[in-house]
């Protein structure tokens, strides 16, 4: 492949090309309810060609490896098109380099009707925990995914990328209330990190047939603390998309609210990107533009120090580079995305941030999250009163809503209990990319004065 | 073609098999922060195969037209352990003629695509020079090939074009987002009012409104409705009938709205954006009523589900996906609707919109683009604001319905379909 793309990159007459080409096999078990819903596999091959011309793109994306060259001239012809001002492009030095799966054990090598045993024995322990089961889905998944990447500056990586995710959803209904409860899993490291989730699926199930009982959250003002997989959230959907530096880097009023050196909380917070951190769901060796992947500080001590870049946004302003240039399939050119994004530990245990609260929530958990910049609002999965300093009655539909700089100023304690969310299918949406795998952690932490929604 | 071919190669194993290929051709321009910044041509090709072994179904998919062998026999390897097919592929069938192609849109070239692009930003622009612009154009062409072991065979082209402008503006800390966009199969489109509409948001938010908390009246914008049809949608969904899942699962012939409220799934409209003959299971589309008169009439279901349940299928493909939502007018014209509201808001986009417990119709969302109402007129932007409800007792509560319709269209819509203002009694606000 390296001649292939090495030999069609010749065809380009601009600044830069580059050139990524992907195999995909990816096969699944679907089970909803007591019936096998889908089992089947699929392999998609493709590539696309980004080709830049005085600040202006042209890409060329396609399934038909056939032509090459064609595809380069295609964008180059595209991007002459486009560019009319200045291209901006940080240097960085080439690479030649090979990446190889590292399986515990290989999913390619499990028949496919031991993967349909192991969703069924999941899908049985959940339909006969209680009946209050209504129904259920186990959606099991995995993907062997080959990159081949070459860039007009000599860079050429080869990489493998396998990833094998498990979900486990319960739902329990009592007349018109329907609840649900779930469970991820699965790891970049092989099948055995899909396997032994009996223990898992019975506690979605049990979760989802208490919900059943729990009052909706009554909707207002509390002091609200959440769980490390919540804290990931908040993290990524509240602070970390406005550390991507696509939205700073053309516009002035976001550069001068996203200003190096400014205070965003307190002396305690530090946040975290990291890409090259080893076994994250984000964690890549290179980014999709062939930069190292490294440790970011984006907040140090309460203090806004850094953010993410593509090559193209670090020239731009300036800043160094970070290796957040990703794309969540050929189709797509890389943006710049977070990797595995964490709020750092901090010192106070879970015992010490509760006992003070009179009455506050307790957010346990996402099942989704969204930000509009200032805005974000996020879906705890559950949550708990917290009475008289004591995690008190469970509660549902707990939403979380705010202005993100009010926020994290509003973080007044950090947890000294950092984890990460496990994984699962899903990830990260930008534009039309979705779903990009992300690291999500964090410790406990407590936000004052967070508005929590629902019906009052 | 090669559906028919692939077929073929599965019946020397299987007992019925079909095969879908789309091929499609896009070519794309993007503006982003008041400049050209990409544009981009794209070759696509996906094969999708199902066979009935035994009783049992398997099913893969390849982007490679030469990869026959494969795909069939990775199709064949999953029957072995598939579900039992519930259901027979179709026999050939009469076909709804249907507009979906515009040879129009085929001479369309980048540079002309740069150009509309271009005046779209210029109007947003130079309403207010702040505002950082950006606009879309695309063109896709596309086509369809379906073939069964029946002998049904279908083969469809359709054009699409989509044509957005939007623009974010950012005052201190306050970031404010606005765009409107049209997706449909035909190339006749209207970029000025596409501009003029984006804009219009821009103006009608130039001021903040506080607002109180409580319970008060809402009118959803046509785009703003996804908040309730999502829940809606969820609940016809036949599969989620089947398995149990849906609160309307038995409430076919009863009255789950208010009687100003019908909604008709409607594959037929000329040039719409989801318009088509067939679906990827070889089963004629037809119109299906959902709710006439406040009344449910009709669950959405494919092949398989259908045939579970004992129902028919719908020609809303293996994904039951709702194609054109029409919904009909009401007597109400907009203004006068707004007129009568002495307190409330006018919510058009959300954050956070289908978190939560959709299916059960609850829903507790950001209004992330919302005006307050105040003795009848829109008096600005409202900030920080959740609202809480039920879709499906909000659709019993609807108190006026607007006589004015618009498309809800385009890869950026929630879903695609021809919407009037909706005007519900009572729902739950909460401002910080």
């Amino acid at each position: 492949m390296r001649d292939r793309l090495t030999a069609a990159l010749k065809a380009h007459d601009v600044e830069y090309a580059d050139i990524r080409v992907e195999d995909n096999l990816n096969t699944w078990v679907n089970f909803q309810g007591p019936d096998l819903d889908s089992i089947g596999s699929s392999r998609t091959v493709g590539g696309i060609v980004r080709a830049l011309y005085k600040g202006g793109w042209g890409y060329a994306t396609f399934n038909d490896l056939d032509d090459l060259p064609k595809r380069v001239r295609e964008a180059c012809i595209t991007a002459r098109l486009v560019g009319t001002g200045t291209t901006y492009w940080a240097p960085t030095d080439p690479v030649v380099d090979t990446i190889k799966a590292s399986l515990v054990k290989d999913f390619r090598q499990v028949p496919l009707a031991e993967k349909k045993a192991l969703a069924e024995e999941y899908n049985r322990i959940i339909l006969g925990h209680h009946k209050s089961i209504q129904t259920s889905a186990v959606r099991y998944a995995d993907y062997f995914k080959t990159l081949w990447y070459a860039n007009s500056q000599g860079t050429y990586i080869e990489e493998e990328k396998p990833d094998t995710n498990l979900l486990v959803v319960a739902i329990a209904r009592d007349g018109d209330i329907v609840q649900n409860g779930y469970e991820t899993g699965g790891g970049a490291d092989g099948y055995q990190s899909v396997e032994n989730f009996q223990e898992k699926a019975r506690s979605a199930a049990q979760k989802a047939v208490e919900l059943l009982a729990a009052p909706p959250v009554s909707g207002g003002k509390y002091t609200v603390i959440t769980n490390q997989d919540l804290t990931g959230v908040f993290t990524h959907e509240a602070f970390g998309h406005l550390s991507e530096s696509d939205f700073v880097y053309e516009n002035p009023q976001m550069q001068e609210i996203m200003t190096l050196g400014k205070r965003f909380g307190s002396d305690e917070l530090n946040i975290i990107d990291d890409g090259s951190l080893p076994g994250g769901l984000g964690t890549h060796r290179y980014d999709y533009e062939g930069v190292p992947t490294r440790k970011n500080y984006l907040i140090k001590d309460g203090i806004l120090v850094g953010r993410l870049h593509s090559r193209e946004t670090a020239a731009k302003m300036g800043e160094p580079l970070s290796g957040n240039a990703r794309s969540v399939h050929f189709q797509h050119p890389p943006i710049v995305r977070m990797t595995n994004t964490y709020i750092d530990q901090g010192k106070t245990p879970f015992a010490e941030m509760i006992k003070d609260i009179d009455l506050g929530v307790y957010a346990v958990r996402s099942i989704g999250g969204q930000t509009a910049m200032e805005m974000f609002t996020f879906s705890a999965a559950y949550g708990y009163m917290i009475r008289n300093g004591q995690v008190a009655e469970l509660v549902r539909d707990v939403v979380l809503t705010g202005n993100v700089f009010e926020t994290l100023q509003n973080i007044d304690c950090i947890g000294d209990d950092l984890a990460w969310e496990p994984n699962g299918p899903g990830g990260c949406g930008k534009g039309d990319q979705h779903p990009l795998r992300v690291g999500l952690g964090g410790p406990h932490i407590r936000i004052q004065n967070c508005v929590v929604g629902g019906q009052q | 073609m090669i559906v028919q071919e692939i077929v073929a190669k599965a019946l020397e194993k299987a007992q019925a098999a079909q095969a879908v290929m789309v091929s499609q051709e896009t070519s794309a321009v993007d503006f982003e922060n008041d400049r050209l910044k990409s544009a981009e041509s794209s070759q696509r090709t996906k094969i999708d195969l199902k066979v009935i072994v035994d009783g049992k179904v398997g099913i893969s998919s390849t982007t490679d037209p030469r990869d026959v062998e494969g795909v069939v026999q990775r199709a064949l390897e999953a029957a072995q352990f598939g579900s039992p097919a519930h259901f027979e592929l179709p026999e050939p069938q009469a076909l709804n003629p249907v507009e979906i192609f515009d040879p129009a849109i085929l001479p369309l070239e980048k540079p002309e695509m740069i150009r509309m692009g271009q005046q779209m930003m210029d109007m947003v622009k130079s309403y207010n020079p702040e505002i950082l612009a950006g606009a879309a154009v695309n063109k896709n062409l596309y086509k369809v090939e379906y073939a069964n072991s029946r002998g049904a065979s279908y083969s469809a082209e359709h054009t699409d074009f989509n044509v957005g402008a939007a623009g974010q503006l950012v005052r201190g800390t306050d970031i404010l987002f606005a765009g409107h966009g049209i997706g449909q199969k035909k190339r006749a489109v209207d970029t000025e009012a596409i501009a003029a509409q984006a804009i219009e948001y821009f103006h009608l938010a130039e001021e903040i409104a506080p607002i109180e908390s409580g319970e008060m009246p809402v009118i959803f914008t046509p785009s703003g409705l996804a908040a309730l049809l999502l829940s809606l949608a969820l609940a016809v969904n036949g599969k989620n009938v089947y398995l149990g899942a849906s609160p309307l699962r038995d409430k076919l012939g009863q009255q789950i709205a208010s009687p100003s409220l019908t909604i008709v799934d409607d594959p037929f409209v000329p040039y719409g954006p989801r318009t088509s003959a067939f679906d990827d299971e070889g089963v004629p589309r037809q119109v299906t009523p959902l709710v006439e008169k406040g009344v449910l009439r009709n669950f959405i279901y494919d092949l398989d589900t259908a045939g579970r349940a004992g129902a028919k299928p719908t020609g809303h493909g293996s994904e039951r996906r709702l194609t054109n939502l029409v919904i009909e007018p009401g007597q109400t014209p907009y203004a006068e609707m707004l007129r009568g509201v002495e307190k409330g808001l006018l919510v058009h986009e959300f954050l956070g919109l289908g978190q939560g417990n959709p299916i059960n119709g609850e829903f507790s969302v950001n209004v992330f683009l919302g005006y307050k109402i105040e003795h009848g007129k829109l008096v600005g932007r409202v900030k920080d604001v959740m609202l809480a409800g039920n879709a499906f007792d909000a659709i019993k509560d609807i108190t006026a319905i607007s006589q004015e319709r618009e498309w809800v269209s385009g890869p950026w819509a929630w879903f695609n379909g021809l919407i009037p203002h909706v005007q519900v009694g009572k729902l739950s606000v909460t401002a910080k």
